[in-house]
């Protein structure tokens, strides 16, 4: 078994602890699937990343470099937090981008755009179907996560691969105080985001949304900073006037963590979704 | 925060990625408990280990190093595949004990004395600080709560030497990788299972018992891949009952797609629990 190169990475964080961890392995040539699943089991984090080079297809459609994304329990075709650590871990290993401040990535979803600005990486959004939750499946969350119903401002289906029930609450405090019946929502099978915005969110300066992410289901009861669901969240609440086109976000705190994910709306309509990355660990796997 | 040495130990086997993971920072001065709890928080392994000079007292009485052992969420005194894990890591990276062939770790519970059989490492179990039988409740609700009928548990005791084990022993190593636990029936229990193997299988590979651990983890029953203590607590109910030799090994991490492998060998009063390990991931981590 050689050894090769790895990082582990904190992601939506500037300060080694504060974010999500993310573990890759930079030259993953000749990993079986297997391998690279069982290491991804061992290593124990939500998802386990394996750089490659484009495809030829890939090639021609101006990838960078090919990802492929494991869970412990299995292969998944695009992640947030994943893509940022692995486009983060590649530029730390001196790779250069074909277009200076714009990476192609190429994954088992497509094609995902990064872009590198002021130390900041931020992915194209996704797109995302949107759908009003059911009801009796809505009143049921509520009361797995201990809230009344009149506590709910809105509430929406999200599915951009990951599929969330997203609540929007009225205050930080509710969102930070919430206990979930974790159990419940596992028997759920629903995974549940919960946000708040504060009226000054425009003001980038400081974190002005709340977001908790609780996925169960998928095994992790709390999430500590989740790219897929800072994306769709942002598309659903800029689309209906409920945030700002540029907001900050705060997630983990409840976790010990302080992610930090920067939202913004562009000119042509596109959500991208940013953060800081830092290197925690670097050496090599034996794999 | 500075760069440390860092490795990520495999234990209880000689392949990668089949036994228990462990993380190991090399050199911890410096760091404060809580540095130490929110790195090991933010690795998500069962354990991450802290590496020090042992203390002026440790020195004195022989101590090789000091280390500081983390769960999520807690400091343990002394736990044991963090003992063997944490001394092959050490061994690696270039530390030599005063006396060859022996290491003396200084941990919470005071020292800890390992010794090197070949490509081995092989702890002093700590003695037991609760023996004896269950009560007949608790046997009935591990019955219900494993699914098996109460005539199958066939032997059963307390195994406690810091974790709070209940064990039961099995009639068959087929029924216990058989399991399915009810979280809802066993929750907030510590069960450690075991079950003597076919003499066909032990024949194949030399492992005499199936071992399972189940404890409580922060979503639910949690199953741990390969268990120091709990075999420690095994042998030394087993051994003394009659039950099992005075020297064995056990297959543990099956049902998980592992295969650890833990080597027990009674010498006169002492109970020696071994097994390989075999470092996966070196490297530096910023603390």
């Amino acid at each position: 078994m050689p050894e090769r190169a790895f990082q582990q990475i904190d992601v939506f964080s500037q300060r080694p602890g504060d974010g999500n961890p993310l573990a890759v392995v930079l030259d993953a040539q000749g990993l079986s699937d297997a391998d690279m699943q069982r290491f991804a089991t061992w290593a124990n984090l939500s998802e386990t990343t394996y750089l490659l080079p484009p495809t030829e297809a890939g090639l021609a459609a101006g990838a960078d470099y090919r990802v492929r994304i494991f869970s412990p329990r299995g292969e998944l075709s695009f992640a947030g937090h994943p893509t940022l650590g692995s486009c983060h871990a590649w530029l730390q290993a001196g790779h250069q981008p074909r277009v200076a401040g714009a990476i192609v990535q190429e994954c088992a979803g497509g094609f995902v755009r990064i872009e590198q600005s002021d130390g900041l990486l931020a992915f194209a959004a996704p797109p995302m179907q949107r759908s009003a939750p059911n009801p009796a499946l809505l009143a049921l969350v509520t009361g797995a996560l201990g809230l009344r119903p009149q506590q709910v401002l809105a509430a929406q289906v999200l599915d951009n691969g990951p599929r969330w029930l997203a609540l929007l609450l009225p205050s930080a405090e509710l969102v930070l105080g919430l206990q979930p019946d974790h159990a419940r929502l596992k028997d759920l099978g629903q995974d549940v985001g919960v946000v708040h915005v504060a009226p000054s969110a425009s003001d980038t300066s400081r974190p002005g949304v709340t977001v908790r992410a609780f996925a169960a289901p998928m095994g992790n009861p709390e999430d500590p900073v989740t790219g897929s669901l800072n994306g769709s969240l942002a598309q659903w609440l800029i689309a209906e006037g409920l945030a700002p086109q540029r907001y900050l976000v705060a997630q983990g705190e409840r976790l010990g963590r302080a992610g930090r994910v920067h939202i913004r709306q562009d000119e042509q309509g596109q959500v991208w979704v940013g953060g800081q990355s830092v290197t925690c660990i670097q050496g090599t796997a034996l794999l | 925060m500075r760069q440390r040495p860092f490795q990520q130990v495999d234990v209880f086997t000689a392949t990668p990625y089949l036994g228990n993971p462990l993380a190991v920072v090399l050199d911890g001065e410096g760091l404060s408990t809580q540095a130490m709890q929110q790195f090991t928080n933010w690795t998500n392994l069962s354990e991450a280990t802290f590496v020090l000079p042992p203390t002026p007292e440790g020195r004195a009485a022989g101590a090789d190093y000091r280390v500081r052992i983390f769960c999520p969420g807690a400091e343990l005194p002394f736990a044991g595949h963090p003992t063997l894990g944490t001394c092959h890591a050490w061994l690696q990276a270039g530390g030599q004990p005063r006396t060859p062939g022996r290491v003396v770790q200084e941990c919470g519970v005071g020292l800890v004395t390992l010794r090197q059989d070949g490509e081995r490492l092989a702890f002093a179990a700590p003695p037991l600080l609760q023996s004896g039988p269950l009560d007949e409740v608790d046997v009935e609700r591990i019955a219900r709560g494993l699914g098996v009928a109460r005539s199958d548990i066939v032997h059963h005791a307390w195994c406690h030497n810091g974790p709070h084990w209940r064990a039961v022993l099995l009639r068959s190593a087929e029924q216990v990788l058989g399991l399915r636990p009810d979280p809802a029936t066993l929750g907030g229990l510590s069960i450690g299972v075991v079950g003597p193997r076919s003499a066909a299988r032990q024949a194949a590979d030399g492992c005499a018992f199936e071992v399972r651990a189940f404890f409580p983890g922060n979503h639910g029953l949690a199953e741990d891949p390969v268990t120091g203590s709990l075999n420690a607590a095994l042998a030394q109910w087993l051994i003394p009952a009659h039950l099992a030799p005075r020297s064995y090994v056990v297959s543990q991490g099956t049902a998980l797609g592992r295969a650890g492998r833990v080597h027990v060998d009674q010498e006169g009063a002492q109970t020696w629990i071994g097994g390989q390990a075999v470092t996966c991931m070196r490297g530096e981590v910023r603390l």
